[in-house]
């Protein structure tokens, strides 16, 4: 009597077992050994699929397989157009009988569309086996032999039992003519026969009372290599986003600017410290750029000089154009709102822009000498209320800070200033920005009578947290494995 | 931004009122624009960032500016200056070498260490960034007891000696400037003129050479000084007033008397310090504008007074009258600010901004963002690199002849001292450093590449450009063609090719690439190059501007 013993390990794998395993299985049931070929015909499943299946039934141990190497021929390119098409001495007769069965050589030629190559191969067999002849006006004629000839064509039957894959006789003249004029070729082909067993039926049988395949949760699957945004650029991407749906319009951000548009549209007095070698970049090459309009420049150089028509007293000194003209790379984004304003704005408008900075900063944790800035401007009928609450909702939006504090702070183009803390729920209050309303000095010599908030929120400190980095320098990470493994950042 | 370090203690004997840390901290130094950097003990470090504020360099000037915010003293600081027949005459020879001076006199002056301290602060900060090193505000301290009569300042001959501070010799003006650290320093403030800038007593003993070192004799100040001579030279009388006026106020606030000079321009004769006040008006209008809501005269004269200003009306227009040392307000909108910061930040409810308008991004990066789109369906991972680089990688490594860069005139590193013209040598720059990780890499970067062009109006031409790198053992031009294919079926794009030699390409293996008017290249990267970049296994590329 059999014990039967419930095998857990077995029972899982049975439970597991993939549809094209169970047909496989099942066309194997009567024991005997079967070819992949009988297997695909019996469970009526590809030829592939019983390979897979196969495979993986030896791997759990469920059916003996081997392989056999088998040596098979197989029709060429060439072979397939013949059994297609006909064969050439086949067209050719085909071609004299439409004729009427006689023709001259060129007509023939002509109405039989081979190249030159295949009718004389053709013409050279029709004539060997004596199928067409000369006739005394030197036209070519058929000889009445040709119809038993295209009856019983061995070779074009040799050519579909190789497409079928049947057995075929590798002796006879027919074999040696399709392989000679390269219709066929050899191929060496694995052949599968497998045999169930013990184990097998046991699986089988347990695979077809559970209808329901179980997935094999614990497979390793092969992981996926998949193209990714750069996780700061995606972090950009959003800022931008939100900005966008908060109703602000980007402005250009060129690289290189005159410190026209970066320090004097700004109001920023020519020996101001800022304006030293030591806090900004300036170029060897190219050395000086060109400004705007005239009316522009002296509407600026006056504010400069002695506060022009807007109530100031100004900075009191010579204003230099050639100062004026020098380029540098952008140091702060003020300089492409300066810009916008000097080009035109809309009232009310809403600008923004994603400014790549540059400042001779040594770089370390915390610093680098290219970094990006958020720098925005709202032009509109609106006081320092509206720019404090401009600000807390970027630290809400943004940030997704609860809290904000606000700090008198200085810049030389803003008054009212104003620095902007926020609550960050990990990182505690951080220094999240600076802001003001463009000084009269700046806007009215631009013609801008409205106010302008203004505003520039450091974001890379909030890009480092969201990144889970404590450096800087790894915004623009170098590390591809990192690049590769990092999950994609949200706001 | 200036920094100065402060007692705790000497603080909150001239403010007169004790402060908790958190109070200095969250309240006190907000009102003059200040932030902690440290607190240790008694000692305190203080960020200033209101550079146009000198006079709050010094404990004396945040005292007095913070008993305004506590009620401890309202309104206009008053001072008092008292005549002295003290005259200094200034040699017209001066115009172009330095023709400004304002001075004073400081007596029974209680020199503690820290007024000591505070002073030297002071002087150095003010002269510092309000005075841009020197430049504009020189100035010089000096025990009033060892000075004789009148005094003058001249155009002297570089060969005048005398025996500058912190050295035992005498030494000539042109030596001073060879040789005392100081004078090293400084000299590129005069040594372009044939006479230098001197202060001497009526016996012709010498106090100072301006802007660069006083004397030994009556340069040296300590707490056994009673009675100061203050000397302040440069080019604009209004600015040299103001930063006297800051010395004599904090000297001032430490009960000195102070004592007014008579400075002689032969022309014209003036008396320092001022020590008064100056008069703006502000339209209640632009008040409200600014505050956003409605606010009294009664309010707005509150708040002037805690800033230690004095206001009245005149029908719709404050009258508002500061220190004269105030060197910041040069428009309405300044005290306006004042008033503001009285009223307190964190106590106006900030208002939302509700004007609808329509956002859009620039049109470029709707095509930017396209072509990334693409990249990443294609299973490229997106990488970022600087935008400045080293003319190394750029040129030399990718065997490029000599080229035009747009160039640092002050990088600190030639790492980082021109702007990238391609991203190639970048990405390649990338892979090298990636080396040990799973092949194949297949990276790229949308990013800006920058070109000297004359007829720009910045004489530089920025694009935007796709740059793909792939490399694995068997990355060829197939590959990097299907991937120019995949983005440009993509994009909608048609492009031409045209074979090319590069020197950074293999032979036969690279092609420019026609779009439009756009540019781009395609191909193998040489095994050179790739040798430059310590790469071995083979990479193919394409860069497009987009």
């Amino acid at each position: 009597m059999r014990m039967l013993r419930r095998d857990p390990m077995l029972e899982e794998i049975a439970k597991a077992l993939s549809e094209i395993e169970v047909k496989a299985l099942k066309a194997l049931k009567s024991g005997e050994t079967l070819s992949e070929e009988d297997i695909a015909k019996k469970a009526d499943i590809p030829i592939d699929s019983v390979r897979r299946a196969l495979a993986w039934l030896k791997e759990k141990g469920l059916a003996t397989v081997e392989e056999r190497e088998l040596k098979q021929y197989r029709l060429t390119e060439k072979g397939m157009l013949a059994l297609k098409e006909g064969l050439p001495e086949e067209r050719l007769l085909l071609a004299l009988k439409e004729l009427g069965g006689r023709a001259s050589i060129a007509e023939l030629i002509k109405h039989c569309g081979l190249n030159k190559q295949e009718f004389d191969a053709a013409f050279g067999k029709a004539r060997r086996y004596n199928l067409i002849v000369f006739n005394e006006n030197k036209e070519l004629e058929l000889t009445g032999l040709e119809k038993d000839f295209l009856e019983r064509n061995q070779e074009k039957e040799l050519l579909k039992k190789v497409q079928d894959g049947s057995a075929i006789d590798e002796e006879g003249f027919a074999f040696a003519d399709i392989k000679k004029r390269g219709l066929i070729e050899k191929r060496k082909k694995i052949v599968m026969y497998a045999k169930i067993n013990d184990n097998g039926l046991k699986a089988l049988s347990i695979a077809t009372k559970h209808r329901t395949r179980l997935y094999n949760l614990a497979i390793q699957v092969k992981p996926l290599t998949m193209g990714k945004k750069q996780p700061y650029a995606r972090f950009l991407d959003e800022v931008r986003k939100k900005l966008i749906a908060m109703g602000f319009r980007e402005m250009k951000t060129p690289l290189i600017v005159q410190e026209f548009y970066n320090f004097d549209v700004l109001f920023q007095p020519q020996n101001h410290a800022a304006r030293e070698w030591t806090s900004t970049f300036r170029l060897r090459y190219p050395k000086e750029g060109v400004l705007p309009s005239k009316r522009i420049v002296n509407a600026v150089k006056a504010a400069h000089e002695h506060g022009a028509n807007t109530g100031s007293k100004g900075w009191r000194y010579s204003w230099s154009i050639d100062m004026a003209k020098r380029l540098m790379p952008t140091a702060h984004g003020t300089a492409h709102s300066a810009r916008q304003l000097v080009e035109g704005i809309e009232v009310p408008g809403k600008y923004f822009a994603i400014a790549r900075c540059f400042r001779p900063d040594t770089v370390d944790k915390t610093h680098h000498m290219e970094f990006n800035q958020l720098e925005g401007i709202i032009a509109a009928d609106l006081s320092f209320k509206h720019l404090l609450g401009t600000l807390k909702e970027f630290a809400e939006e943004i940030a997704g800070a609860k809290k904000v504090k606000f700090y008198p702070d200085y810049y030389p183009f803003t008054e009212p200033s104003v620095q902007l803390s926020a609550k960050h729920d990990e990182l505690g209050w951080i220094e999240f920005g600076g802001a003001g309303l463009f000084r009269p000095e700046m806007l009215r010599p631009l013609g801008i009578e409205c106010n302008v908030l203004a505003w520039g929120l450091g974001i890379d400190r909030l890009a480092m947290f969201k990144l889970g980095i404590d450096d800087m320098r790894e915004l623009f990470s170098s590390n591809l494995d990192w690049l590769r493994e990092h999950a994609i950042v949200r706001l | 931004m200036p920094t100065i370090e402060i007692s705790k203690a000497d603080l909150e004997k001239l403010l007169g009122k004790k402060l908790t840390n958190n109070e200095l901290k969250e309240r006190a130094v907000l009102f003059v624009k200040g932030e902690i950097e440290a607190i240790a003990g008694d000692y305190v470090k203080i960020e200033l960032k209101d550079t146009n504020r000198p006079d709050l360099l010094s404990a004396e000037g945040i005292a007095r500016e913070l008993k305004g915010f506590y009620g401890i003293e309202l309104g206009l600081p008053k001072f008092k200056v008292y005549k002295s027949r003290v005259k200094v005459s200034v040699d017209p020879k001066l115009k172009n070498i330095r023709p400004k001076g304002a001075y004073a006199i400081a007596k029974r002056v209680h020199v503690t260490e820290h007024l000591l301290e505070q002073m030297i602060q002071l002087q150095e900060k003010i002269c510092e960034t309000f005075g841009r090193k020197r430049r504009e505000i020189a100035i010089g301290i000096f025990d009033y007891d060892k000075v004789k009569g009148n005094l003058r300042y001249y155009a002297a001959d570089p060969s005048e000696e005398f025996v500058p501070l912190g050295f035992n010799e005498k030494l000539s003006l042109s030596e001073i400037l060879e040789r005392h650290p100081k004078g090293i320093e400084y000299r590129h403030l005069i040594d372009s003129h044939s006479k230098y800038p001197l202060l001497v007593d009526s016996q012709n003993e010498v106090l100072s050479m301006p802007p660069i070192i006083n004397s030994e004799y009556s340069g040296k100040v300590t707490t056994e000084t009673e009675n100061l001579f203050i000397d302040v030279t440069g080019f604009n009388q209004e600015t040299i007033n103001i930063a006297l006026d800051i010395i004599c106020a904090a000297l001032h606030d430490r009960k000195a008397r102070i004592e007014s000079v008579t400075v002689d321009y032969g022309n014209k004769k003036i008396v320092t310090p001022i020590l008064g006040s100056q008069e703006i008006v502000v339209e209640h209008a632009l008040i409200e504008n600014i505050f956003g809501e409605k606010v009294s005269k009664d309010s707005i004269k509150r708040f002037a007074k805690m800033k230690r200003m004095d206001c009245s009306f005149v029908k719709n227009a404050a009258v508002v009258r500061y220190p004269s040392y105030r060197a910041d307000v040069l428009h309405a909108i300044d005290i306006v600010e004042d008033l503001l910061i009285a009223r307190d930040y964190n106590a106006i409810e900030p208002e939302p901004v509700r004007i609808p308008t329509k956002g859009y991004e620039l049109a470029e990066r709707a095509l930017i963002d396209a072509v990334r789109e693409a990249c990443i369906g294609l299973q490229l991972q997106e990488v970022l690199t600087f935008t400045l680089t080293s003319k190394e990688k750029q040129q030399a490594k990718m065997l490029l002849p000599e080229l035009r860069f747009v160039e640092l005139e002050n990088p600190l590193s030639s790492e980082y001292c021109v702007f990238r013209q391609s991203i190639v040598p970048e990405l390649l720059d990338f892979l090298s450093k990636n080396k040990h990780c799973a092949y194949p890499q297949k990276i790229f970067e949308v990013g800006r590449v920058v070109r000297p062009k004359l007829s720009e109006e910045t004489r530089v031409e920025e694009k935007d450009v796709l740059c793909v790198a792939i490399t694995h053992k068997d990355a060829n031009f197939n590959e990097i063609k299907a991937c120019l294919d995949a983005i440009c079926k993509a994009m909608d794009w048609h492009y031409e090719m045209v074979r090319a030699e590069h020197a950074a390409f293999k032979k036969g293996l690279c092609a420019y690439i026609r779009l439009g008017s756009k540019r781009g290249i395609i191909g193998e990267i040489s095994e050179k190059v790739l040798a430059n970049f310590n790469l071995k296994v083979p990479v193919a590329v394409l860069e497009l501007e987009l």
